[in-house]
Formats: structure tokens, sequence, C-alpha cells
């Protein structure tokens, strides 16, 4: 048995009509170029429905097979056996096996096991680290969105009193500061990598109470203690590493829409656990966790006024699951 | 008279092909492909990311033993160690600068001075492995070139052009373009490149006439509505507004997205009917309307699919171009002769994949 196929020497562009055949463990040339060579020294390139086949020579000569049906039966005779990889490729079945384990893969690793590492990871990280990746935030938002408080010096002391002795609900609190801003973006309040906790004017007003001042703090120290910014970052970059490697070549934008998307169930996440971190840290004190509720209340008025956005594409749980999940701990 | 000897090997071996104009084929399917993508992405997950140098050859391979010219096909010889070896740089790179950013706005700026310095060596040194690790009939491609004309097209010109506002971007595109086709070989024969600015100037211009059009278009349709809620100085965001904003910020990204390969096409054309082989030429006829469409639907098919259709697309594109492209040969192609053989490093191609960077040879 001999297969036609065209001979390339490596050294120049001409090729050869040649026939291969096979005798004993030695591959056979006959034709333009005669040659022989022992197979193990063959290298076979892999099955493909669709392509030429390839037996490249040590040299870099090689050969361009003609028959690819007496070629197979060629390589059955000498006991060639594709790669695992290639039989799997070649079959529907494997393909769609495949798919199915990369589909679960992906979902339980972005479920439970990166949020689970990352978690790890950020508990590893020294909180030196954070701290000098936040160092230039506060500076960077009095630019563009703080100005001074307006709030007297008497009631930031009196909040920054009682804040400072509540105890938190678990061991390690990191370093923490107070901040009073003036916000020109509505009532907000938010914690820094670098242990700033920032307060606005606008919420502390809104808020009413010092009770329900000191929930949103314990809430804001819930995302410094639970190190949620690092757990973010580690969770972002490497979702953000697989959609680039899935969709990069397709388009920029739309490798960084499944990010964004991706990264929002992680941010309410991280919501629900600085809301259990600060009816925990309430409770410990003796507060009643409905002042969170009434925080959560009070701000979801504020935005039905100016008109609210769909809650699946938000960063933070409903207001609503938020109160139901306080009145539950309760 | 033919003897039956004859007879038979005219039947078994394809007519040697003649001095008649050879048309690129790909032979490639999608269904095909599909099953290799698969394949290859639940190994580069389970080896999270390992595999994906493995992946990457497996991948070229394909689309290389499927580009067929005058009855033989490319053939790509990369091997999955050196690639592995490049991405590992790359990722060391592009950690070092994200963390730099975090750190800092001013180590995040030194860092990506740092990348831009490399950067022009990076493509050089890809440009290299990539064509050095090409072969037709049995015969290497090669990239010669210099670091110092390397970071004169890929980093003073881009510098320059964007001083100017630009209006030296079709230059530099130019620039680029004769760098690479100069400078790579087949064998012993080089490349040669024969197109002016001027070429260059005028793609730029009609996409820029049409980006502008389309804009005005876009913003005639748009206008009225936007400005009624700018007026109403509403703070309040309803859905109505967001979805009328988003819908605006699409459709003008969409007609951006449908510009770029437009440009690309006509930048393609214009370089393979510029570019000489020896006494080769080449003729490429890509049609624009037909590319629109086949980018239009291929991203409609993306998003529908959530991404799996990205095969079946991307074996489609190349398809197109691939087959839009002639060889005008100019005498036998059987007379090249190899060059002396050197080696390239995989360092710059990782980067420049990992950058999402197209060479678009």
């Amino acid at each position: 048995m001999s297969v036609p196929a065209y001979y390339f020497d490596g050294k120049s562009s001409r090729r050869h009509a040649v026939r291969l055949a096979v005798n004993g463990q030695l591959a056979v040339l006959t034709g333009d170029a005669d040659r022989e060579c022992p197979l193990a020294e063959l290298r076979v390139s892999e099955r493909l429905s669709h392509g030429q086949r390839k037996v490249s020579f040590p040299d870099g000569a090689y050969l361009e097979i003609l028959d690819a049906t007496a070629f197979d039966a060629m390589l059955l005779d000498t006991r060639h056996r594709d790669s695992l990889v290639v039989r799997l490729q070649q079959s529907w079945r494997g393909t769609l096996a495949a798919l199915c384990a990369t589909a679960a893969i992906l979902i339980v690793g972005y479920v439970y096991v990166l949020p689970a590492a990352a978690n790890l990871a950020a508990k590893a990280l020294p909180v030196s680290a954070e701290r000098s990746i936040g160092r230039e935030a506060l500076a960077f938002l009095d630019k563009r969105m703080l100005s001074a408080s307006s709030l007297p010096p008497e009631r930031q002391q009196a909040i920054r009193e009682r804040f400072m002795s509540l105890v938190p609900p678990l061991d390690g609190a990191p370093h923490h500061e107070l901040v009073f801003r003036k916000s020109r973006v509505g009532p907000n309040a938010f914690a820094l990598p670098s242990g700033q906790i920032v307060l606005t004017d606008e919420i502390v007003h809104l808020a009413g109470g010092d009770e329900a001042v000191v929930a949103i703090l314990a809430h804001e120290l819930g995302h410094l203690h639970e190190r949620h910014l690092t757990r973010r970052v580690i969770q972002g970059s490497i979702i953000g590493i697989f959609a680039t490697t899935l969709f990069g070549d397709v388009s920029a934008l739309l490798a960084n829409i499944p990010t964004a998307m991706l990264d929002l169930k992680y941010s309410r996440d991280a919501e629900r656990e600085a809301d259990d971190y600060a009816i925990a840290m309430l409770k410990k004190n003796g507060i009643s966790p409905a002042a969170l509720a009434r925080v959560f209340e009070a701000l979801e008025k504020a935005e039905k006024e100016k008109g609210g956005s769909p809650p699946y594409l938000s960063s933070h749980p409903s207001a609503a699951e938020r109160i139901a999940r306080i009145r539950e701990a309760m | 008279m033919m003897n039956p000897d004859e007879l038979l090997a005219a039947t078994e071996f394809p007519a040697a092909p003649t001095l008649a104009t050879q048309r690129f084929k790909f032979t490639g399917s999608g269904s095909e492909y599909f099953r290799i993508w698969i394949v290859n992405l639940f190994l580069t997950v389970v080896t999270l990311g390992i595999y994906s140098a493995w992946a990457k050859v497996r991948r070229t391979r394909y689309f290389y033993d499927n580009t067929v010219l005058a009855g033989s096909s490319f053939d790509y010889h990369g091997t999955p160690a050196s690639i592995l070896r490049g991405r590992i740089v790359a990722l060391l790179f592009f950690g070092a600068y994200t963390i730099a950013g975090m750190v800092s706005e001013v180590a995040g700026g030194i860092a990506l001075l740092v990348l831009g310095l490399l950067f022009p060596w990076l493509i050089w040194k890809s440009l290299q492995f990539k064509l050095g690790n090409s072969s037709y009939r049995g015969i290497r491609f090669g990239f010669g070139g210099t670091a110092r004309k390397a970071y004169f097209v890929y980093l003073l010109l881009p510098i320059l052009s964007g001083l100017t506002l630009y209006l030296l971007a079709p230059l530099t595109h130019q620039r680029i373009k004769k760098f690479q086709h100069e400078h790579s070989r087949f064998g012993g024969n080089a490349f040669s490149f024969h197109a002016g600015a001027g070429g260059f100037y005028k793609i730029y211009l009609i996409v820029f006439v049409l980006a502008f059009c389309g804009m005005f278009a876009i913003g005639m349709v748009f206008g009225a509505p936007l400005a009624a809620i700018a007026r109403t100085r509403a703070a309040s965001v309803n859905p109505a507004t967001l979805g009328l904003i988003a819908i605006f910020v699409l459709t003008l990204y969409a007609w951006v997205f449908l510009l770029l390969p437009l440009l690309h096409t006509m930048v393609q054309n214009l370089v393979w009917n510029n570019t000489r082989l020896g006494k080769h030429r080449f003729a490429s006829n890509i049609g624009m309307r037909r590319m629109a469409w086949i980018t239009a639907t291929n991203l409609l098919g993306i998003v529908l699919t959530l991404g799996l259709f990205i095969p079946f697309a991307q074996v489609r594109a190349m398809k197109y171009r691939i087959e839009s492209l002639t060889l005008l040969p100019g005498g036998s192609l059987d007379d090249v002769i190899a060059a002396a053989h050197e080696n390239a490093s995989a360092t710059g191609e990782g980067v420049a994949d990992l950058l999402d960077f197209d060479l678009s040879l």
C-alpha cells in the first residue's frame, strides 16, 4: 500500500510528487524524490476533517498527504494513535461535554471559588498593602466631589466619640479614622482603603439621630474589616483576564460588559456582608438594628423623589431587601 | 498519448500550478473550529490558563493548515513552550503595571512609560517570531528590520502624530505597514512595498467624512429628545432617560464599530495591491459592503449566543479576507531557496497577544 503525497525538502520551494509507503519501521518515499526515514523520527500533524495532513521529517522537510483515507489506513497499520485532545475535538459528544464542564466550572468558580480565594488572599495581604493603594484617594475626591464640612465641630466630636466607644463584633478591627465632608453628589458615606471613613453632611442630616449615624459608620467599618476593596480588586482582575481572553479579540467594549455586570453581584454581596457586620456591631453594643433600617428607609425615600434605577443594574441590594434582612436579624 | 502510469499520476496529483493567477483559499469550517475552540477553552480553564499556550498553537495551526495557495497550505512552527514563556513575561509586565497604578498615579505613570519604551522592541521581536515560525512549501518566512526602525515607526511617529492632532496618523500607518512588509522575506526572497502615504490619507479622509456624516445623522435623530432632557435640568435618573442615553451611546458605538473594519479593509486592499515578493505580485479585492455585513452579523451572533458564535465568526471573517487575496505569479513558485535559519524569541509575541495588539499581517 502506498499513499500519494507532495514532498518538500525544506531547502527549496520545489514540490516533488512522491508515493509514501511503510516498510517495517521505515517510511519509504519513491517518485520525484527518494528517501527513507525511521517512523519514530517522523511527526504527523493532527487529524482535521478540513485542511491537509502533513508528515514532517526532523530536518524540516515534509510531506503533504493527498489521499487522506488511504493515509488513515496506513496510520492504523503503524499503530499511530491520535492524542486525547484530538479525539475530544473531533467528536461532537466530547465537545459538548467540554462545553458543559467549562460552563459548570465557570459558574462554580464565579459563585464560590473566586470569592473564597479572594477572601483568603485579601486576609493574607497585610493591611499596609491596602493602605498604600488608597493614599491619594481622598485628595482625589476632595478635588472633584467633596468640600469642607459645615457640621459644627461639637457635633463631629460627639459622633466620633460615640462611634469610638462601640466595640466591633469581631476582633482585630483595622485602624480607622472618621472624616467629615460636604458632598456635591448627595447623601453618601464610604470607606477608603486608607482606613478613612468619609461621612457627608448630607447623610448625617438624612439619618437624623446619632444611633442611625453610628449604624452607617458600623456598615462602613464592615467594608474595611472584611477587606472588601482588596477582594473586589482581586475578583475584578481575574474576571477581567477571563473576559479579555474570551472576547478581547472581538471587541474591547464587549469584553468590559460582562466584567462590569459580573462585578455587580460581588458588590451587592459586599453590601450584604457589611450590613450583617453593622447589625452584629449594633446588637453587641445594645443598640437596636432598627437604626440601620431607618437609614435605608430615608435613603429610599430620597432616591424615589429623584426617580430610581432598576435593581438588577444596581451595585447595592434594594432597600426593601436590606430592611427585611435587618428585621429578620432583630 | 499517455501511458497508464502517467494517467494515474495525473489523476492523483492535481495539475502543477502554472503561471496563472493563484487565488488564496481557506478550507477551514466554523463547526470544526468551534470544537477546537471549546476544547481549548475547557483545557485553558482547567489548567488556570497554562494551556493557553498550547491552545494558541492549535488555533494558529488550524488557520495555517487551512490556508491554501496553489495546492499547498501554510505551516506554523511555534512551540507552546516558547509561547508560554512569552505569556509569563507578559503577565509579569501587566501585573507590575497594574500594581504600580494602584500604589500611586506617579508609579503608574512610570510603569506606563517603561511599557511604552519597551513596546516597539516587543512588536519587532513579535514580528520576527511570527514570521520565523511560518512556512510555505517547507520554506520559512522571516523578518529582518532593526530596533532603530522599530522605535522610529512604533514610538517616534505615533508621538509626532499625537502632537499634530493626528494629522500624521495616515503617514504613521503607512510607515508601519512599510516597515512590516519591507523587512519580511520568504526564504531568501524579500518582500517589497510600494504604497505611498497618499493612498493612506485618502482612506483616512473617506472614513473621517463617513464618521462625521454618520454622527451628524445620529445627532439629528437624538438631538431633540436629549436637548429636552437637558432643558428640564432634572437630576432625576428615570429609566426612560437612561434607556434613551444608552441607545444613543450604543448607536454611536455601532457606527464606529462598523467604520473600523472598513478602515482595515481599505488598508488591507491598498497594502496587498502594493506588495511584491520578488517578481510575484498580489491583489486584494475585499468588498466594503460585504465586510460590513459580515462584521455586523458576526457581532450580533456573538452577543445573542453569549460568545458561542465567536469561532464561527472568526472563521467567516478570516475566510472572506483570505479568499479575497490573489497571487499574480511572475514566474515559477518552485525556485525559492531557503535562507540561513535564525531563531526568534516568543517574548514579543506573548506580550502583543495579551495586550490585545493586532499586528494584522
